[in-house]
């Protein structure tokens, strides 16, 4: 309270870096994620890509753009997807937004019927283009978004947060839009998502960014390789144990008998597993790699990066 | 071309939604019109002429306001701000689609929706009211009231816009405390409540320096054959001089106004 009084009086400015130093090519045809913890820089970095936000130093090419000059022939060639800013128009049917952008992306009136319908079908929302936008649930205006966005087939597009707020149901069949989508028009797609499932489904490269630096750049499995400095050994048992035992074979993730789950150092999994076997009444035993989930999870942490 | 259109389109089919709304402000500018009608009907009561103006020409003077609320002061360009405020211009940015042709595409339907309705209440007020009237013959004065209400719809569409683009440095101002200062003050200069050439000389000498008489006051002064031909000409010479300043202005503040601009909100 007594801050917001002072800051009429006399207000400080500080000066925040959002990205800093984030450099990366994408090639045509690609499906990149992009992720990282909420405030990392993603959005901001997307905004740079479509032209929004105009950066104080760097270079930024899309399609051979510059995309801060807003050609109208880059803006025909790409689209930004936000989940949560609707071009819509709220009171009437999404209908009338799709014509409207029919006009300004001077789409010809076959090539609309065509992406229209083929679009319509493919996220099945046939019955609801002439319903006033403002009674649409989240999901199904969520999808006349897409349209809305995708009716000039733009080569470049740009997702962020495509999956927000949607069901199960609804987020497998938007993946499985988003792919198609790319392999049908061999469109370069970046997309953000704070769900792993989203990402390790549609994406083979990956761009991981944190604190407005890139922290990791390249295929979803060799982060595993990167980060991943142990291994996971879960253990079913055949009977109960003395659980003093377990702390003195190696470190305990997790225990709910009759499962025993240990986090092993790469190089020591041998030694590990042969005194599980030893000292242990087995019943199973397996050794896996970690999760892209559980790696992620512990780089967002703050651990610190190689 | 047909990108606008289809604006003009789509924000006449909103009005058609927004029933409600529209006929309140229908409303709202006959209770103004019949306010400031009685107030004068009362003033002329025992006089014949008052400032200089006849019956017939006051009582036309401010029909002609009612009409040019809807013909110049009507506008939509009031949710500029709040767009650059709460990020939603990125969307058109986005686009190819020119942001101030769109809010412009906005305004003309705007205007035919509202000069649509101000033809039959005015035509059922008359009816009832049978005021006196003065119904100018010569047609070149006419010619010149019409050159004048399209360069002032032009001039405030200028002013309402660039008072708009304030938001990117001051976001508060998608609350309209801003908007609510330029409504009240346009109202006042641009000869809305009363005819400006009432005010002492030196006042109105000023007043005709600034944009805002040349809103209202000035196209209906034409049409009430009141101005002589060089000031007529005079009018619209500083008419299209404060349009070149608005332009300018406006380009200039949209460019600083975008290097700023953040695209909250996602």
């Amino acid at each position: 309270m007594l801050g917001s009084v002072k800051s009429l009086f006399r207000r400080q400015y500080q000066e925040v870096k959002a990205v800093d130093g984030v450099s990366f090519t994408i090639d045509e045809g690609e499906l990149v994620g992009f992720i990282g913890p909420n405030g990392a820089g993603k959005t901001t970095t997307l905004k740079c890509l479509s032209g929004l936000l105009y950066p104080n130093s760097g270079i930024v090419s899309v399609l051979g753009f510059n995309p801060w000059q807003r050609k109208t022939e880059f803006q025909k060639q790409f689209a930004l997807v936000m989940g949560q800013k609707n071009q819509l128009w709220w009171d009437l049917p999404a209908m009338e937004t799709f014509i409207l952008n029919k006009e300004i992306y001077e789409v010809p009136n076959e090539q609309f019927k065509k992406t229209l319908n083929e679009l319509t079908r493919l996220l099945e929302v046939e019955e609801i283009l002439k319903i006033q936008v403002r009674k649409l649930s989240l999901g199904q205006r969520m999808k006349c978004e897409l349209i809305a966005a995708l009716l000039h087939s733009p080569k470049v597009l740009f997702l962020d947060e495509p999956t927000i707020g949607l069901d199960v149901v609804m987020q497998k069949k938007m993946c499985d839009f988003i792919k198609e989508y790319n392999r049908r028009y061999k469109a370069t797609i970046i997309l953000t998502s704070h769900y792993m499932g989203d990402v390790k489904e549609l994406c083979e490269r990956v761009v991981i960014i944190d604190k407005g630096k890139i922290v990791f750049d390249g295929k979803l499995e060799e982060i595993i390789k990167k980060f991943a400095d142990h291994k996971i050994i879960s253990v079913t048992l055949a009977k109960e144990a003395d659980p003093k035992k377990f702390d003195e074979i190696g470190k305990v993730e997790e225990y709910d008998y009759p499962r025993l789950i240990f986090s092993i150092k790469r190089k020591d999994v041998p030694g590990v597993a042969a005194q599980v076997l030893e000292k242990l009444p087995v019943a199973d035993l397996n050794i896996e790699e970690p999760s892209i989930e559980d790696i992620i999870r512990e780089l967002f942490t703050g651990k610190n990066y190689v | 071309m047909s990108k606008y259109f289809q604006v003009v389109r789509n924000t006449f089919q909103e009005y058609l939604v927004y029933r409600l709304n529209f006929i309140m402000w229908r409303v709202r500018t006959i209770i103004q019109f019949l306010l400031v009608y009685f107030l004068w009907l009362v003033i002329f009561q025992n006089n014949q002429v008052v400032f200089g103006y006849e019956k017939a020409q006051i009582l036309t003077y401010i029909l002609g306001v009612w009409v040019l609320r809807a013909l110049v002061l009507a506008t939509r360009t009031d949710g500029v701000g709040g767009e650059i405020a709460r990020g939603d211009l990125s969307l058109y940015l986005l686009r190819p689609i020119s942001y101030i042709k769109y809010w412009f595409s906005r305004d003309i339907s705007d205007k035919i929706f509202n000069i649509g309705f101000f033809i039959v209440e005015a035509a059922i007020l008359i009816f009832l009211l049978r005021p006196p009237l003065v119904f100018q013959a010569n047609l070149l004065l006419i010619l010149f009231t019409l050159v004048s209400i399209v360069l002032a719809a032009l001039l405030l569409f200028g002013l309402s816009f660039l008072l708009g683009l304030h938001a990117f440095w001051a976001p508060e101002s998608e609350w309209g405390g801003s908007r609510f200062l330029f409504n009240i003050v346009l109202e006042f200069l641009s000869g809305g409540l009363f005819p400006l050439d009432i005010l002492p000389a030196f006042l109105f000498k000023f007043l005709q320096i600034l944009p805002f008489s040349y809103l209202i006051f000035f196209p209906l002064n034409v049409y009430l054959g009141k101005l002589t031909t060089v000031q007529i000409f005079q009018g619209l010479v500083v008419m299209g001089f404060w349009l070149i300043v608005i332009n300018w202005a406006i380009r200039l503040v949209w460019q600083r106004g975008l290097k700023v601009y953040s695209a909250v909100g996602r």
